[in-house]
């Protein structure tokens, strides 16, 4: 087998395996765009106004290492979520329904907890705090 | 001697420069990182490397092995891991795994290894992305990258992502990895040595000829990438690598008639998986090929039967038994069945010699308990089924050789574990 045939049929063969799954599940894939927001002294200052229209927002803190998920729940509290995998501190993706960690195949939900290993441990839970028009984690 | 003065010192200029280069995409994305620490748990204990410096943890497994086929059993500590992580910086991390295989290397005796799995530093660039550059596994494959004996169903790893995408499998070089900031997916690209083509050995595909970190030959190089989409409850990915086999010099190249190079005489590798997992049950199914165009080549040179091209392809389905029927927080006892087909010569050059035994299908049914995430017990019975014996590879045959089987059965019992 050629060179050029062998690519043709590998691709070939990987896409017909691929599409087939993938058609009645791309619908809901997630996607989440990333806020950025600045840090001062150990705090991360979200505006109130960035988190509209989702509860759940991925947010970039300026020079911290990992993102930070940060949902408004129902009652009008907040919650941020640590995207660092507990097992082998890689960031993490959220893909609608929770966090995976692309590295070892860690999946946490949305409460942060663990529901696929190697991870055994919960994401780390930041201190949060609204003021009104701010919304401020702690990454101290 | 001026001459090689020269190349040392456009060497170190181009070191000096890729430094300069990471330093400053490092400073440039974290410099000023808060370093956020764990205000909930203690991760030291699950941590390759926390933010407190460093960490160990490791992995490891033993097995029972009876071969109904010869009638023979085997007990052995397969592999011992030891993680051990440094982070210097919030941005820069030190990552390494030492393997000592078969609990003991005694010399002058066949059996054990002690080596190192991966020995890398990754420069942190921004949450979303990362330069790795050492010795590191390429992401191809599941298998590859995620092979602790707590992720992966029976005693024994596949055997498609065992010799055909030889895990785990790692080299030297610099990989850059990614993710969207929008959608849930997830790449990479790495430039790594090559392969050996001269210690290809029959029978277990291109798995001989990695170097694995020890005085790889660097004028050969291999590029590999993957992408990963993440769904739902599943995850769709696909890989590839193209390396150069020969790490001769352009003469010794020529005197063997071989194609020198970075990418001379290739290696080729497409492969593409999809994972689904939905309350409790699971599902995994991965294909792969291998082509080498000049196999050919390499039998004139080395007379090691390389094949022209060789596939495998597995899917397997498993079920959380406890988690179906009364589900326990933390317990997980999987049912699992799983189907392979490969053939390490699907294809072989005019001057190679086939081998019906490396046409095979193995079926494997068992199970895992873990008691708790981080240990498992597993039983496990493997149905291995392959093509004929070619009497023309078998040289000086015994008189009192047992006849080839075909269908052998293996029933393994283990244990194994990570922290």
């Amino acid at each position: 087998m050629k060179r050029r045939e062998f690519l043709k049929s590998t691709c070939a063969l990987g896409l017909l395996a691929t599409s087939g799954m993938t058609s009645g599940m791309i619908s809901s894939c997630a996607s989440l765009p990333i806020v950025e927001a600045p840090v001062h002294d150990g705090v991360l200052r979200v505006p109130v106004e960035l988190l509209s229209g989702q509860s759940l927002r991925v947010i970039r803190g300026s020079g911290l290492e990992f993102d930070i998920a940060l949902e408004r729940r129902d009652d009008g509290t907040y919650r941020a979520f640590l995207m660092e995998c507990t097992h082998a501190h890689n960031p993490l993706m959220f893909n609608g329904t929770g966090f995976i960690c692309p590295l070892h195949g860690s999946r946490f939900d949305e409460n942060g907890m663990v529901t696929h290993g190697p991870a055994s441990l919960p994401l780390t839970e930041l201190k949060t705090r609204a003021d009104g028009t701010i919304v401020a984690v702690s990454v101290e | 001697m001026d001459g090689s003065d020269g190349g040392l010192k456009r060497t170190d200029r181009a070191t000096c420069f890729v430094m300069v280069i990471l330093s400053l995409l490092v400073d440039e994305g974290i410099s000023s990182a808060q370093s956020v620490r764990p205000d909930s748990q203690d991760t030291s204990s699950s941590s390759i490397a926390s933010s407190s410096a460093t960490t160990i943890g490791g992995y490891g497994n033993a097995f029972y092995q009876r071969n109904f086929g010869t009638q023979t059993a085997l007990m052995d500590l397969e592999r011992v891991v030891l993680f051990v992580g440094h982070r210097f910086t919030p941005g820069i991390a030190f990552f390494s795994e030492l393997e000592v295989e078969d609990a003991k290397v005694t010399g002058g005796e066949d059996g054990g290894e002690v080596a190192f799995e991966q020995a890398y530093v990754r420069f942190t660039l921004d949450p979303t992305h990362s330069i790795s550059a050492g010795l590191f596994l390429p992401r191809i494959g599941i298998l590859n990258e995620n092979h602790l004996p707590t992720e992966f169903n029976g005693n024994e790893r596949n055997q498609v992502e065992t010799f055909i995408i030889p895990s785990t499998w790692r080299e030297l070089g610099i990989g850059f990895y990614g993710s969207s900031g929008g959608l849930p997916v997830s790449y990479s690209i790495a430039l790594v040595n090559g392969l050996n083509s001269a210690t290809f050995v029959h029978g277990s595909g291109i798995r001989e000829g990695r170097f694995e970190g020890r005085n790889a030959s660097a004028n050969n190089l291999a590029l590999a990438g993957s992408a990963e989409l993440y769904l739902k409850n599943a995850v769709v990915g696909i890989s590839g690598y193209y390396g150069g086999s020969v790490g001769l010099s352009s003469r010794q190249a020529d005197s063997l008639q071989l194609q020198s190079g970075p990418f001379g005489t290739p290696v080729i590798i497409g492969e593409s998986h999809v994972q689904y997992e939905s309350g409790g049950l699971s599902l995994k199914v991965l294909g792969t090929a291998v082509s080498i165009p000049r196999a050919s080549d390499i039998n004139r040179a080395y007379a090691n039967n390389t094949p022209a091209l060789e596939y495998g392809a597995y899917a397997e389905i498993g079920c959380d038994i406890l988690q179906s029927l009364c589900p326990v927080p933390g317990k997980q006892l999987i049912a699992f069945l799983r189907f392979e087909t490969l053939d390490m010569n699907a294809t072989i050059p005019s001057n190679g010699i086939l081998d019906g035994t490396l046409k095979q299908r193995h079926i494997v049914c068992g199970f895992n308990y873990l008691p708790i995430t981080d240990v498992v017990i597993k039983a496990d019975v493997r149905f291995a089924h392959t093509g004929d014996q070619n009497p023309a590879l078998v040289l000086n045959p015994s008189p009192v050789v047992v006849p080839y089987k075909n269908n052998i059965t293996f029933f393994n019992v283990g244990l194994g574990l990570s922290f």
